[in-house]
């Protein structure tokens, strides 16, 4: 595939250059599956590719790799290299907002994305069926990159279809949703993937898992589960990009992503905010405008 | 009549002096409200509110300075713009909107503090118990236990 090669080639000029210490990507593994590949080494090149599995949002392992070592020079940061997809590329906006990193630790090559497929990421992809958020997906090209791979697609999707599942969850009584979100929850294992899997969800020590936390329990109670899913959605609102990850890898199928895009909706209602887009920081930790004393 | 319990976090630099001088001037407000004394409304994180229904609220009233006039300058302004979305969000999981509510009394404001705690405790009531604790149980406890009948008290 040709952006495979770009994308190689890409990665061994930045490597070779000793501009980047390492490149995120995709590759395929043993098994046929395509799953993130960190590449050290301008050898090693050969192993980066690009097809419609690449479902990880790799913008997650940055702050791993840019953690300095100890006694590491602060003059000197890391940098690194990560292939993203349009979708990911928001997430980098927002941790660029969030001052995770700075600009120049990154070197942003962007892949123009035709959608990924449904499955993609346990082997069981199906050729044609895009994922649910792809459908949805308007924004073809990275917003933020230093490298471009690939022309975008063009795709037509209106703002009404990005929240077109919430209406029925919306029409409902409380009582019924509560049911509905009730009979979710209960699923859960408490395995914390969506947390880890999240490239928003950076805190050392996450709130849900303090044993001496005294708002929130560990235990896998119906009532404690609830708060941990509704917690976790309120601490990404107006900073979840919609990569649909925390979904993707829940084992139990609990529709994380509803809740999330219930929050990017009011958000985008109430503040007229779209996570990512720019990097500024999300309006809602901001204070009101015009009103400073 | 049913007597429905209700926690309020009170900035203490105003609604909390505000709630005393409701007392002093013997204007009638209900008991009902729970009176939580917080340095600031924005120090209300949704945990807190979400842990006082997970215990068995019926309804959260947050009360916090008039915009401007916060005492550390905009902690007012961080609630005012988290508490409607974390409105949306507990209407979306599930609970009735009413039994959340964010409003502003100043410390002068005895007046108002009384008609907005007497105004919300009616709404509460008006919907009845809050199912919220009761449904988050594990199946088998909530079979197992008895619903008080909500008497003074609670």
């Amino acid at each position: 595939m040709p952006y495979t090669t770009q994308i190689q080639d890409k990665a061994r000029e930045l490597l070779a250059g000793d501009q980047v210490s390492c490149v995120i990507g995709y590759e395929v593994g043993s098994r046929g599956r395509t799953r993130p590949a960190f590449i050290y080494d301008p050898d090693d090149v050969e192993r980066l590719v690009w097809n419609q599995n690449c479902t990880h949002n790799l913008t997650t392992y940055l702050q791993d790799k840019l953690r300095p070592d100890r006694g590491q020079s602060e003059e000197e940061p890391r940098r690194v290299a990560v292939v993203v997809k349009p979708c990911d590329s928001r997430a980098i906006n927002v941790m660029l907002a969030e001052n995770h990193f700075a600009r120049e630790q990154v070197h942003v090559i962007g892949v123009a994305c035709d959608g990924i497929l449904e499955g993609a990421g346990f082997g069981k992809a199906t050729e044609g069926v895009l994922q649910a958020r792809c459908e949805r997906c308007s924004e073809r090209t990275p917003v933020v990159y230093d490298t471009l791979i690939g022309e975008a697609p063009e795709v037509e999707t209106s703002d009404e279809a990005a929240f077109a599942d919430l209406a029925d969850l919306e029409a409902m009584t409380p009582s019924e949703r509560a049911e509905f979100w009730l009979s979710q929850f209960d699923r859960c294992i408490r395995c914390y993937a969506c947390r880890q899997v999240c490239p928003m969800c950076s805190c050392p020590t996450c709130l849900f898992e303090r044993d001496d936390s005294l708002w929130v329990g560990m235990r896998i109670e119906l009532n404690e589960k609830r708060t941990f899913h509704l917690g976790r959605a309120y601490h990404l609102a107006g900073r979840c990009v919609g990569c649909d990850e925390c979904e993707r890898v829940c084992p139990m199928d609990i529709p994380i992503s509803l809740l999330n895009r219930k929050l990017a909706k009011e958000i985008e209602v109430q503040f007229a905010y779209r996570a990512g887009e720019e990097p500024v920081p999300s309006p809602i930790i901001t204070i009101l405008s015009g009103e400073e004393g | 009549m049913y007597e429905p319990k209700i926690i309020g976090f009170l900035c203490r630099w105003c609604s909390y002096t505000g709630a005393d001088l409701a007392g002093t001037s013997r204007l009638k407000s209900p008991w009902n409200l729970r009176a939580v004394r917080v340095p600031c409304s924005g120090r209300v994180s949704p945990e807190l509110i979400m842990r006082a229904f997970d215990e068995g609220a019926d309804g959260v009233l947050v009360l916090g300075c008039h915009i401007g006039e916060c005492h550390y300058d905009n902690g007012n302004h961080r609630t005012a713009k988290r508490m409607p979305v974390l409105h949306a969000l507990m209407e979306f999981a599930g609970l009735e909107p009413e039994r959340l509510r964010l409003d502003w009394v100043s410390a002068s404001e005895g007046q108002r503090f009384a008609q907005i705690a007497t105004e919300f405790t009616e709404t509460v009531q008006a919907l009845g118990p809050c199912k919220w604790q009761q449904n988050g149980l594990p199946i088998h406890t909530a079979e197992v236990m008895e619903v008080p009948d909500a008497g003074v008290g609670g």
